[in-house]
């Protein structure tokens, strides 16, 4: 016992703030939220999903894609139209497994189980995230990898880099949602509150923004917004700004897809001098990573500053 | 150093007083009970204490240490049995405690800790299907790990049955002699006062009362209540014994024989030897002792403490 407490002392000793962050505290919530989050059921299913929609793809694109095959793009052809699906299916999936992750546990009182122990409040909001991130991204992964081999047979060709830059991609995209939902479940007291969150979320990246961004060419088609080269960078700037958008600009940096062609890059340089940082694939990258950290920085210094 | 030391603690929420400037202390090693009707303030004390909740104005000292800067090293040497709290329903009892023990840095044993507070026939079931009374048995359990310096035990009665409640008082005894402090809430005297060194009566956010349970019982003038049935009642003979020390609220009952109340601190058969000397016939008397329920209604509903 005595060691053991010693142990425990001088950790607690180190981290003189309340308010710190431990990382065996940490891990300690991630693996206790990866176990009770999770139904296995659940985590089969999505590793199934993310199968099917990998082999389906592959199944769809080796039938019809003749053409494609020639080329020899078809992984290249098979990320891009797994991306525009996963784009969609990712954020649902994150959003519903981090609904509840704080909000639900404060509106039941096993948050007072929790805090109760030893751990700081940033620990529990980064357990959070750690643990429901960990659910999606190894459900990724087992999709991924028991995908691979089928993929490979039926395309005959097969891009290893494209393949796996799809799943680091996709991982942090879906990192980044599950950000947003752990941090809007911790500033609300109520699972209705935070689900209403989740879907205000899910319309502002799906309606909102692209709603805002249409309007606002129309608006500078009918005059109502100067024409110029300001107003086209604000567009497009914002534009970057999404995380939808960040999510398929940033593949072109880890695959071999998207990217500009030349004459796209030849145009944008003509219009600006040369093509806008916040139009390269790192820019894009930045962003990315920059919804996952933002939302959660956000309640992790909110968080430690109200009432239970 | 005290255990715990409440210093003019005040919280308020909005227009509503939960606790006005309360200050008691908690000595080192005793057992101390925190009584007070549902409503009193006795939740918001404790989460106070374990800074789920900051306080309006005044300060919490546990284990010496400030409650706000130093939560984390004051949870890591304190056990506690919350209230209102929801258990993990697809973890198993051993889950919960190695989740405890694994926060807590301790090597305690779960097989040996539920076996303590008799829970070992469902130690690899999920909680999600336990009775109250199980949940509250595990989250006892919860609260003994590490061999805490504190024990913080809100309202462990709760889904106890008889049984249950006596082995809970059994555990605190024990952990008391190991050397533990217990602090103690409930609303009913009952479960405090065969256990508790001292009793604290907290009514509407303030410490109305503060003694060991013999003190209490003693200052509130209860002593023995007398009833004596006589043949007729005579006002020079009431005299008499309303004049005698140590005996007040002396009344009649006018039935069929008449009986005379009266509160004894004394001798009784004073009482009696007044009343025969004065040529009243006793026919009967019986005494009764005022119970400390009575003294906790007295002092949190403001009615006048009388034996029965």
């Amino acid at each position: 016992m005595s060691t053991e407490a010693d142990t425990g002392t001088s950790r607690t000793g180190t981290t003189s703030s309340a308010s710190s962050v431990n990382p065996d505290s940490v891990r300690a919530v991630a693996r206790k939220d990866f176990r009770d989050s999770i139904r296995s059921w659940v985590f089969w299913t999505l590793s199934f999903l993310f199968f099917m929609l990998l082999v389906g793809t592959t199944g769809l694109l080796s039938y019809f894609g003749s053409d494609i095959a020639a080329q020899g793009q078809t992984t290249e052809a098979l990320v891009g139209m797994v991306q525009s699906m996963t784009s969609l299916i990712i954020p649902l999936i994150a959003l519903v497994l981090g609904w509840k992750s704080i909000a639900g546990e404060r509106q039941s009182g096993s948050l007072k189980i929790l805090l109760s122990l030893p751990h700081s409040r940033k620990d529990v909001l980064l357990g959070k995230l750690i643990g429901r991130s960990a659910v999606l991204s190894v459900s990724l992964i087992t999709g991924f990898v028991l995908a691979a081999a089928v993929v490979a047979a039926l395309l005959g060709s097969f891009d290893v880099a494209d393949y796996v830059g799809l799943l680091a991609v996709s991982i942090l995209y879906g990192v980044a949602y599950t950000s947003l939902a752990v941090s809007l479940s911790s500033v609300t007291r109520s699972t209705t509150i935070a689900g209403a969150a989740m879907f205000g979320i899910f319309m502002l990246f799906y309606a909102v923004w692209n709603g805002l961004l249409t309007a606002f060419w129309m608006l500078m088609n009918l005059d109502y917004i100067p024409q110029n080269e300001t107003t086209a960078q604000i567009a497009l700037l914002f534009n970057s700004l999404s995380l939808n958008s960040a999510y398929q600009n940033v593949l072109s940096l880890v695959t071999s897809m998207g990217g500009f062609t030349d004459q796209t890059e030849m145009v944008l340089e003509g219009m600006f001098g040369s093509v806008p940082f916040y139009l390269q694939d790192w820019f894009s990258l930045i962003i990315l990573l920059a919804w996952i950290v933002i939302p959660i920085g956000i309640a992790l210094f909110r968080f430690d500053r109200v009432d239970l | 150093m005290p255990a715990l030391r409440v210093d003019e603690l005040t919280k308020s929420y909005g227009q509503t007083l939960a606790l006005d400037t309360l200050s008691f202390e908690v000595h080192e090693g005793e057992v101390f009970g925190f009584l007070g009707p549902n409503g009193a303030g006795k939740s918001t004390t404790i989460n106070v204490v374990l800074d789920f909740i900051r306080p309006t104005a005044g300060r919490v000292e546990v284990l010496g240490l400030d409650a706000q800067a130093h939560s984390r090293e004051i949870r890591s040497r304190t056990g506690v049995l919350p209230e209102g709290y929801q258990v993990y329903d697809r973890l198993t009892a051993r889950q919960h405690l190695e989740f405890a023990i694994e926060s807590k840095g301790s090597d305690d044993e779960p097989e040996a800790l539920l076996e303590r507070v008799g829970l070992t026939d469902a130690i690899d079931r999920k909680a999600g299907g336990y009775s109250k009374g199980m949940a509250q048995r595990l989250m006892l359990a919860m609260a003994l790990v590490g061999e805490p310096d504190l024990l913080i035990l809100d309202e462990p009665s709760t889904g106890l049955d008889p049984n249950g409640a006596r082995e809970m008082r059994e555990i605190v005894r024990e952990e008391n002699d190991r050397g533990a402090t217990v602090f103690f809430s409930s609303h009913s005297m009952e479960q405090v006062e065969a256990v508790c060194d001292r009793v604290g009566i907290l009514q509407d956010g303030q410490m109305v009362a503060v003694d060991s349970v013999e003190g209490l019982r003693d200052s509130i003038g209860g002593g023995t209540s007398l009833r004596v049935t006589v043949d007729r009642v005579d006002d020079d003979a009431l005299q008499a014994v309303r004049s005698l020390p140590a005996v007040s609220n002396v009344a009649v009952e006018n039935r069929d024989p008449p009986t005379i109340t009266a509160q004894v601190d004394g001798s009784k058969t004073a009482v009696l030897a007044e009343l025969e000397d004065h040529g009243v016939e006793v026919r009967d008397f019986s005494t009764t002792e005022a119970s400390l329920e009575d003294v906790f209604q007295s002092y949190t509903t403001g009615a006048e403490v009388t034996a029965r």
